[in-house]
C-alpha cells in the first residue's frame, strides 16, 4: 500500500519550456506533474482529468489562450471549486494579479523561482485543499449514512406497521428510547464492546425493526385475548426468524450495518443468557449485544404497558420482576445497566411525550465531527489519509450504483458521475440537458414536473428535497428514489442557481415491499384478505357510499374443530381452502371476501334488491356439501347497513350476536340479526386486537 | 571556468541564484539548457514580421527565464522591451529591441564558453 500510493498530480501550464523544467526539477519525484505549454492544452487536459488533478500551476503570459482565459473556464465549469491554482507567471502589473486572485487564484509565486518557496507553497495548497475536500466528504458521507438508514427503516417500517396495531407502534417507539439509554449505560461500564456514538444510533434504530416478523403470524394467534396454547405458542415463535429471513431477503440493502444489525436483533430477541431462549438457544456471549440489550428493553415495556388481558406493571414491579429471572434469564452486567438507569428509564415512564425524535443530536454530531477534524497537522502522514479517505468515499460512492447529478442553470450543464452517464446511456457533461432529447426522455411521463415541483418548493434555508418517481430507462419504467439539493445565489434575495441530486433505483427493494405490503394483507392459508384490510376496505367504501345498501355475513364452519380432530390438520386446512374457494366463485368480484380466523369467514358486499335470495344462494352453496366424507354445514349471521348504519364494528357484533343464536338454535341455518339475540361477544369479552408475544414466554 | 566565473561574464547574479536553487549541477543545467531555448528565434521573427503581440510574449518569456537564472544583465533589457511593447510596438521598443539581442549574444557566448571548458 505504501509504495502504491497515488502521487498528487500537478499541472503545468508556460509557454517556456524553461520554466516548466525548473518547476517540474524542484518539485521532484514526490509529484506526478503534466506540463502543457499553453491555455487551450491547460482545459483540455482539464476536461480529461479534472477529477485527478490536485493543483495547477498557471502562468498568466501564453499564446492561444491566456492564463487568465484558462481561469475563466474554470470558474464556469466549477473547478476552480476544488482544484487550486497557483499563479506562476513573471507578471509584475498589479491589476492583473489582483484579477487572477479574485478568479480564484490560491497563491502566487512570483520569479525568480525559489526552489524552496515553491516546494512550501505546493505542499500548504495542497493540504489546504485536501482538508477541504475530507470535510466535504466527511459531510457528505454522514448525510448518506443517515439518509439510506433513515429512508430504508420508513419504507420498511410504513409498509409493515400499518397492518398492526397502535399498541405495537408506540411499543416501537419505547423499545428504541430504552435500548439507548441501557446501551449509552453499557457503552460506559464495558468499553470493550466497542459502543459509540454511532453504533448506539445504529442498534437503537434497528431495534424499532425487532417484531417485523409478526407479519406472517396468523393475526387469530396475533391478537388472541386469552392465553396461547403449547401450539399456538410454537407459531408464535417463529417470528423471530421470520423477521430475520425477510431482512434477508432485502437484497439490494444487503451488507449495510443497518440490515445486518436488525437481523441479529430480529433472530435474537428472544434468547435468554442461560441458552433457554429461542429459535437457536444461544447462551451467554453468543447472543449479539444488541439483541442482549432489545431483548431486555422488550421485556421492559411489555411488563410496564397494559394490555388487554393484563395490567401494567410498575417500574419497581417490572425492575424487580426482570432481576428476579422472571422473564428468563439475562447477562449480569446488563441486569446491573438496568438497575443503574432505573431513574432514567423511570422518567421516560412517566414522560408523556417519550416518542418525541431527536434530530438535533445528529447535526450536532457533524458539527463535532468536523471541529475534531479540523485540527490537521501539515504531516505526510495526514494528506495519505485524507487521500485514502477521498479514495474510500468515491470508492463507495461507485459501488452504490448511483445516478449523482449536478445541473448548473447559467450556463446549462449537467454532469453526471461516471456510472450514472454509463447507465443511462449519456455523457458525463451535457450542455442544454433540457433541449436535449436523449436527457428529455428521462423526464416523460411526469417525471419532468415532478422535478420541477419538488425543487420549487425548496428554499435556501431547507434546499434538502426528496421523493421517489418512476422514470423511464430505455421504455422501462423503473421506480427511483431522487435526492436533491437546490443551490443558491448570494443575492437578496436569493436565486435558484442549480440543483445536485441523485437518483437510486429501488425498483426491486420497492417490488419486494409491495410483495410484501400484499402479503401482510392476505390470509397465508387461503389468500383471501385478513380481517385488517378487509375493514379497512370495507370502511373506505361505507365513507365513499354511507347512503347505500350494504350487508355484512359472518360465518363459520360447525364441527369444524371434530374434522379436525378426526381426520387431521391436512384435512382441515384443505377444507379452509375448499370454502374460501367457494366463496370466491359464488360472491361477485367487486365483494370483500375475508377469512377473519380460524374456520371464521366475513363476506361484505353491496346490495340492490333483496337480500334474502342472495345469502340463501351464498348459505346454500356450501350447506350440506359432501366434502371427502364431511358434511359442511355453515352457521351465518348477518346484519345490514340498513339496521347498523354504516358503521363496520357495529355490523360484525351484530352479525357475530345473530351467529351465536343459529349456534344455540342448533347450526346449519342463517340468521339476520334482529336484536333480539343474547350476546357471545359480551360472554367472551371485547375482542380488541391484543399483542402478547412480548409477555407470553416468560410464563 | 567555473560557474561562478560564467555568471560574471554574462552579467548575472551567482549569490543570488545559488540561494534559490538547490545545486550548483541543478543550476548548471539549466544554465546549459539556456543555449537550447527557441525563444530569441521567436522574437526575431516576430519582430521581422512587425507581430508585436508575438514579440510581446517572446520577450516576456525571456525576462522570465532570465528572472529564474538570475541573468541580470538580460533580464534589465528584456523586461524593458516587454514593457515598451505591451499596448504595442514604441518608438522606445525600437530602440531596446537592438539591446537585446546584443546582451543574448554576451550572455550566450559566455555560456558556450563555459561549456567548452567543461
Amino acid at each position: 500500500m505504501e509504495g502504491k500510493k497515488r502521487k498528487q498530480k500537478i499541472l503545468i501550464v508556460d509557454d517556456s519550456e524553461m520554466n516548466r523544467s525548473i518547476l517540474v526539477d524542484m518539485l521532484g519525484d514526490d509529484y506526478d506533474t503534466i506540463e502543457v505549454v499553453n491555455g487551450l492544452q491547460a482545459v483540455n487536459e482539464l476536461q480529461k482529468n479534472a477529477a485527478d488533478i490536485n493543483l495547477v500551476m498557471l502562468d498568466i503570459v501564453m499564446p492561444e489562450m491566456d492564463g487568465l482565459e484558462v481561469l475563466a473556464v474554470m470558474n464556469q465549469r466549477r473547478w476552480i471549486e476544488s482544484i487550486p491554482v497557483i499563479m506562476i507567471s513573471a507578471e509584475t502589473t498589479s491589476d492583473r494579479i489582483s484579477q487572477a486572485l479574485e478568479m480564484g487564484v490560491t497563491d502566487f509565486i512570483s520569479r525568480p523561482f525559489d526552489a524552496k518557496i515553491v516546494q512550501r507553497r505546493v505542499v500548504n495548497t495542497l493540504l489546504s485543499s485536501a482538508k477541504q475536500a475530507e470535510l466535504e466528504s466527511l459531510v457528505a458521507e454522514q448525510m448518506y449514512e443517515k439518509e439510506q438508514n433513515g429512508l430504508l427503516m420508513i419504507d420498511i417500517l410504513s409498509h409493515i406497521v400499518e397492518f398492526r396495531n397502535g399498541e405495537s407502534g408506540l411499543h416501537v417507539i419505547h423499545v428504541r428510547r430504552l435500548t439507548e439509554v441501557l446501551l449509552e449505560r453499557l457503552a460506559v461500564k464495558n468499553p470493550a464492546y466497542g459502543l459509540n456514538h454511532e453504533n448506539i444510533a445504529l442498534i437503537s434504530e434497528a431495534s424499532a425493526l425487532h417484531d417485523i416478523g409478526k407479519i406472517a403470524i396468523d393475526e387469530k394467534i396475533l391478537n388472541k385475548p386469552g392465553r396461547l396454547t403449547q401450539e399456538e405458542f410454537q407459531i408464535m415463535k417463529t417470528h423471530s426468524m421470520v423477521g430475520a429471513q425477510m431482512l434477508g431477503g432485502l437484497s439490494v440493502h444487503q451488507g449495510e450495518p443497518l440490515v445486518q444489525v436488525a437481523y441479529e436483533i430480529c433472530r435474537w430477541h428472544h434468547e435468554r443468557w442461560d441458552g433457554r431462549g429461542y429459535p437457536d438457544g444461544l447462551k451467554g456471549a453468543e447472543i449479539p449485544i444488541a439483541a442482549q440489550v432489545v431483548a431486555m428493553a422488550d421485556v421492559y415495556d411489555a411488563l410496564t404497558s397494559e394490555r388487554v388481558y393484563k395490567a401494567a406493571f410498575s417500574h419497581e414491579q417490572a425492575i424487580q420482576m426482570i432481576i428476579g429471572g422472571e422473564c428468563g434469564s439475562f447477562n449480569p452486567l446488563l441486569l446491573e445497566c438496568l438497575q443503574e438507569t432505573a431513574d432514567t428509564l423511570l422518567e421516560l415512564l412517566n414522560d408523556k411525550g417519550r416518542e418525541h425524535a431527536k434530530p438535533q443530536k445528529d447535526l450536532n454530531n457533524i458539527v463535532e465531527k468536523m471541529s475534531q477534524h479540523s485540527e490537521l497537522s501539515a504531516s505526510n502522514r495526514t494528506l495519505r489519509l485524507l487521500e485514502h479517505e477521498r479514495m474510500k468515499y468515491s470508492f463507495f460512492a461507485a459501488m452504490s450504483k448511483e445516478i449523482q447529478f449536478e445541473y448548473t442553470m447559467s450556463p446549462a450543464v449537467v454532469s453526471l458521475n461516471a456510472w450514472g452517464a454509463r447507465n443511462l446511456g449519456l455523457d458525463e457533461i451535457v450542455m442544454e440537458p433540457l433541449e436535449d432529447p436523449r436527457v428529455q426522455a428521462f423526464f416523460s411521463h411526469g417525471l419532468g414536473e415532478k422535478i420541477h415541483d419538488a425543487l420549487y418548493s425548496t428554499t435556501p434555508e431547507s434546499p434538502i428535497v426528496s421523493f421517489e418517481g418512476k422514470m423511464n430507462c430505455n421504455g422501462e419504467m423503473r421506480w427511483y428514489r431522487f435526492v436533491l439539493q437546490s443551490l443558491w445565489t448570494e443575492d437578496e434575495p436569493p436565486e435558484l442557481r442549480g440543483v445536485i441530486g441523485k437518483a437510486v433505483d429501488i425498483h426491486s427493494s420497492r417490488s419486494y415491499l409491495e410483495n410484501l405490503e400484499r402479503r401482510a394483507s392476505l390470509d397465508g392459508l387461503t389468500g383471501l384478505l385478513n380481517l385488517t384490510s378487509a375493514q379497512k376496505q370495507a370502511e373506505a367504501r361505507l365513507r365513499e357510499n354511507p347512503a347505500d345498501n350494504y350487508a355484512l355475513a359472518f360465518f363459520d364452519c360447525d364441527f369444524f374443530k371434530q374434522a379436525n380432530n378426526t381426520y387431521g390438520h391436512l384435512f382441515g386446512n384443505n377444507l379452509l381452502i375448499h370454502i374460501a374457494e367457494k366463496l370466491q366463485k359464488t360472491t361477485r368480484s367487486g365483494d370483500i371476501v375475508s377469512r377473519v380466523g380460524g374456520d371464521e369467514y366475513v363476506v361484505f358486499f353491496q346490495y340492490h334488491q333483496e337480500l334474502e335470495p342472495i345469502i340463501h344462494r351464498i348459505h346454500s352453496a356450501l350447506q350440506g356439501e359432501n366434502f371427502d366424507g364431511f358434511t359442511i354445514s355453515l352457521s351465518m349471521g348477518v346484519a345490514t347497513t340498513e339496521q347498523m348504519g354504516p358503521d363496520f364494528t357495529a355490523m360484525m357484533q351484530a352479525a357475530d350476536k345473530a351467529l351465536y343464536a343459529v349456534k344455540q338454535a342448533g347450526r346449519g341455518q342463517y340468521k339476520f340479526y334482529d336484536g333480539s339475540e343474547t350476546s357471545l361477544t359480551d360472554a367472551k369479552g371485547a375482542s380488541v386486537y391484543t399483542n402478547q408475544s412480548e409477555i407470553i414466554e416468560f410464563e | 571556468m567555473t560557474l561562478q566565473q560564467c555568471y560574471e561574464n554574462l552579467g548575472g547574479n551567482y549569490q543570488e541564484v545559488s540561494s534559490r536553487l538547490p545545486s550548483e549541477k541543478f543550476i548548471q543545467k539549466f544554465v546549459l539548457k539556456f543555449l537550447d531555448d527557441k525563444t530569441i528565434e521567436l522574437l526575431q521573427s516576430s519582430w521581422e514580421a512587425e507581430n508585436y503581440e508575438e514579440a510581446f510574449r517572446a520577450a516576456h518569456t525571456i525576462k522570465g527565464m532570465c528572472q529564474n537564472l538570475s541573468f541580470s544583465l538580460l533580464q534589465e533589457s528584456s523586461s524593458q522591451l516587454t514593457e515598451a511593447l505591451r499596448g504595442g510596438v514604441t518608438p522606445e521598443a525600437k530602440e531596446l529591441y537592438p539591446k537585446v539581442l546584443a546582451d543574448f549574444e554576451k550572455t550566450a557566448s559566455a555560456i558556450k564558453a563555459y561549456k567548452e571548458g567543461l
